[in-house]
């Protein structure tokens, strides 16, 4: 036993000075470490830079105004009888002078906290739901296959979900109250949000859920399906995964001792699962924010469902639009006007900063409570 | 390690199989037109072995974005470069030429359950509905334009285009010329601040968003429409005319468009809202565009290459556009291509088209 780790050792340091692999690896893998941190500088300062134009004109008043105006507004030429003056080449009247562009950030940054209330609203009490049922309540023989097929579930391409919600959640949630039937024979309610809106319409107090005011008239909001709600909901469906399994994990890692010293102390099983919960309660708040921060910079399903318009939702039945998904929709045409492409920037620095410090929280909620809990070990 | 080198000697011959054509061209841009360039790329490639052409369908303004940083050596754009853009191009690259490939247009699909025939609409009244101020399909305006029909009391909602594109750009543009009001309240681009409705993505949101909610008007390409089965409405043109669009009722405002491309010798017009008996109103070129001057390009086989792909595209490859629901240039717009594809040059020469 002895002479044998003498051995290997021995040989360990001859094959050492033999080949280079050593220092190698040392360089090769601080150079990926330095490589990465770089990856992110060049990234901020890239952003930073693109936003400049944006940040100079607009100020601190872009977090604050909705209006998303990318074209400018043109003030007609009058001749001397006060009337328009038709230009024969453009066909159009001619210009007097133009209002610029404007650009407010307010519309998106509502939307993208909207849709992931919506998403955590949904997501959250079935998630923590499965991974305590995984954890505490499940079978033997039925862990793997759910885990394995949650895990699956956040391998699922986003714009799968994004066509899966414009395909069929959108229009069942949307139109008008009916009956539809799932393979020709299960009959279900579709028009969902229709219902809800009749609901709202009843209730005193709470008709401005489903009206709008357009000009001087309150009218009711179409029920189109393709709106704050539906996004919300397609954004939920896609962070259950995430949030079941990293919450799963926690509960799994409650030290054994904890659990059983409940119990020593007679406590019932339900007092029992309470205390667990309790006691990795900071760490799940971290797995929420996880699917918090996935909500908020999800792009392409939300682009295909939530009927892109740059307004402050005040209805879940309106449609509306987020960073990222604003960011997508826009960015392929706007790459030669420097102001447009600044506020698109401007919105990716913040959408960056954003989800930075979401994870720094989540970071010290999940990893540091988990830290802390082996260093008491 | 010599398995590793092996491996990158073998990927960097691989690479060079690839470039075993003797000029490379880049370019991209606009979608629209990205199934007939494919085409013709296809078709021009089997006729010249040594020129290979790569065309990105990033959309109009990453086309032009790529001619101005010249990592495009020519762009597809379906809206003309504006002042601004132009004022770029001449620093980095000096004058530009736009010439028009194929024309499309823009209609108006609906969802009126219960209504039968054709529906008829007039600019005006379009750029009503997009305003938000007709709000029903019964309004007294729309009725005037259908008479003997049963429009249904439904609200109107109006569907646009989310994502930045040339289909804004002629749409709007159009509404523009229709409507005081639109030009001073919302104006023209690819990306505009609509004032009421909603948004789709692509051809295909918008068609999916107005196909699943009763009442909704949306725009989409007549290409998609026609390949789909859309139905549209018919739209009156300056001469009162109602109109289905059709590739012939959109080359022949082309032939309308003629005599402006005299007046300052840019082939960038406008197409929409042209005079002319059985012109649809909203139609529009798609344009390639390159610089006159391709000394940069300091290879003078890739500058005649690009000539020679510019003349194939205008002529032998025209009779390819009415297959692929593209409406084909008609004579008097191909007289100026031919001219614009003469002021090419290179190193001070004019490159004439090999294959004329």
């Amino acid at each position: 036993m002895m002479t044998a780790a003498v051995e290997s050792e021995s040989q360990v340091v001859k094959r050492g000075r033999r080949n280079w692999g050593e220092p190698a690896m040392r360089i090769a893998a601080t150079g990926s470490a330095i490589v990465i941190l770089l990856m992110l500088a060049a990234l901020v300062v890239v952003l930073f830079v693109a936003a400049v134009p944006s940040i100079k004109h607009f100020g601190p008043g872009f977090l604050m105004t909705s209006t998303w105006r990318p074209n400018p507004l043109p003030v007609l030429k009058l001749d001397a009888h006060g009337r328009s003056i038709r230009d024969r080449r453009t066909g159009m009247k001619v210009v007097d002078h133009n209002e610029p562009p404007r650009f407010g950030a307010l519309a998106s940054l509502c939307g993208t906290a909207q849709t992931s209330m919506i998403a955590l609203l949904l997501a959250v009490p079935l998630s923590l739901g499965a991974a305590f049922y995984l954890v505490r309540i499940a079978p033997h023989w039925l862990i793997m296959p759910v885990s394995f097929l949650i895990e699956f579930l956040a391998a699922i391409p986003s714009i799968a979900y994004g066509l899966w919600g414009m395909f069929v959640l959108g229009p069942w949630m949307g139109g008008p109250s009916r009956w539809e039937r799932i393979f020709g024979i299960l009959p279900v309610p579709a028009g969902i949000e229709s219902r809800f809106a009749w609901l709202f319409l009843q209730i005193p107090g709470l008709h401005w859920l489903a009206q709008q005011r357009i000009g001087t008239r309150v009218v009711p909001i179409p029920t189109t399906g393709r709106d704050v709600l539906v996004a919300g909901i397609i954004l939920g469906i896609m962070i259950i995964p995430i949030i079941t399994a990293i919450s799963r994990d926690v509960l799994r890692n409650v030290p054994r001792a904890q659990i059983e010293g409940t119990i020593a102390l007679g406590a019932t099983w339900w007092q029992s699962c309470r205390e667990t919960l309790k006691y990795s309660r900071s760490a799940l708040f971290g797995a929420i924010i996880l699917g918090m921060a996935r909500a908020a910079g999800e792009t392409m399903a939300v682009l295909m469902v939530m009927g892109s318009a740059a307004v402050v939702a005040t209805s879940p039945f309106m449609a509306g639009t987020t960073m990222a998904s604003q960011l997508a929709g826009e960015f392929p045409e706007a790459s030669t006007n420097d102001l447009h492409r600044g506020a698109l920037m401007e919105l990716a620095l913040i959408l960056l900063v954003m989800s930075l410090a979401f994870n720094v929280v989540a970071r010290y909620l999940v990893v540091g409570k988990s830290a802390r809990t082996s260093a008491a070990h | 390690m010599f398995r590793f080198l092996h491996a990158a000697a073998a990927v960097l011959m691989l690479g060079a199989g690839i470039a075993a054509a003797d000029v490379q061209i880049q370019s991209g841009g606009a979608t629209f037109p990205n199934p007939i360039y494919q085409q013709w790329i296809k078709d021009f490639g089997q006729a010249h072995n040594d020129i290979k052409i790569a065309y990105a369908a990033k959309g109009s303004g990453a086309g032009i974005g790529g001619l101005l940083d010249k990592t495009f050596d020519f762009a597809g754009s379906d809206a003309p470069m504006n002042d601004d853009e132009l004022k770029k191009a001449q620093a980095v690259g000096g004058d530009v030429v736009e010439i028009p490939s194929v024309a499309g247009a823009v209609v108006l699909a609906y969802n009126l359950p219960g209504f039968s025939g054709d529906l008829n609409l007039s600019g005006p009244v379009v750029a009503d509905i997009y305003l938000g101020r007709i709000t029903k399909w019964n309004d007294p305006a729309i009725s005037a334009l259908n008479p003997n029909t049963n429009l249904p009391a439904t609200d109107i909602t109006t569907v646009h285009r989310s994502d930045g594109s040339g289909t804004n750009f002629v749409f709007s543009s159009y509404l523009c010329t229709q409507s005081d009001d639109f030009q001073t309240k919302v104006n023209f681009g690819k990306t505009v601040n609509w004032p009421t409705g909603q948004g789709g993505s692509g051809n295909a949101g918008v068609t999916q968003a107005v196909q699943k909610t009763e009442g909704a008007i949306g725009y989409i390409e007549l290409n998609y429409a026609l390949k789909n089965g859309i139905p549209f409405a018919m739209l009156q043109n300056n001469g009162g005319k109602f109109i289905k669009a059709s590739p012939q009722s959109v080359s022949a405002a082309g032939e309308g468009a003629v005599k402006d491309m005299d007046e300052d010798k840019t082939l960038a017009v406008r197409l929409w809202s042209r005079d002319g008996d059985d012109v649809y109103p909203i139609s529009s070129f798609t344009y390639l565009i390159c610089y006159k001057d391709l000394s940069y390009l300091n290879d003078r086989a890739k500058a005649q290459a690009i000539v020679d792909f510019f003349w194939y595209a205008t002529h032998d490859g025209q009779s390819k556009a009415a297959d692929l629901t593209y409406a084909p240039l008609s004579s008097g717009v191909q007289q100026r291509v031919e001219q614009a594809i003469e002021t090419i040059t290179f190193n001070g020469h004019a490159l004439h088209p090999t294959n004329k």
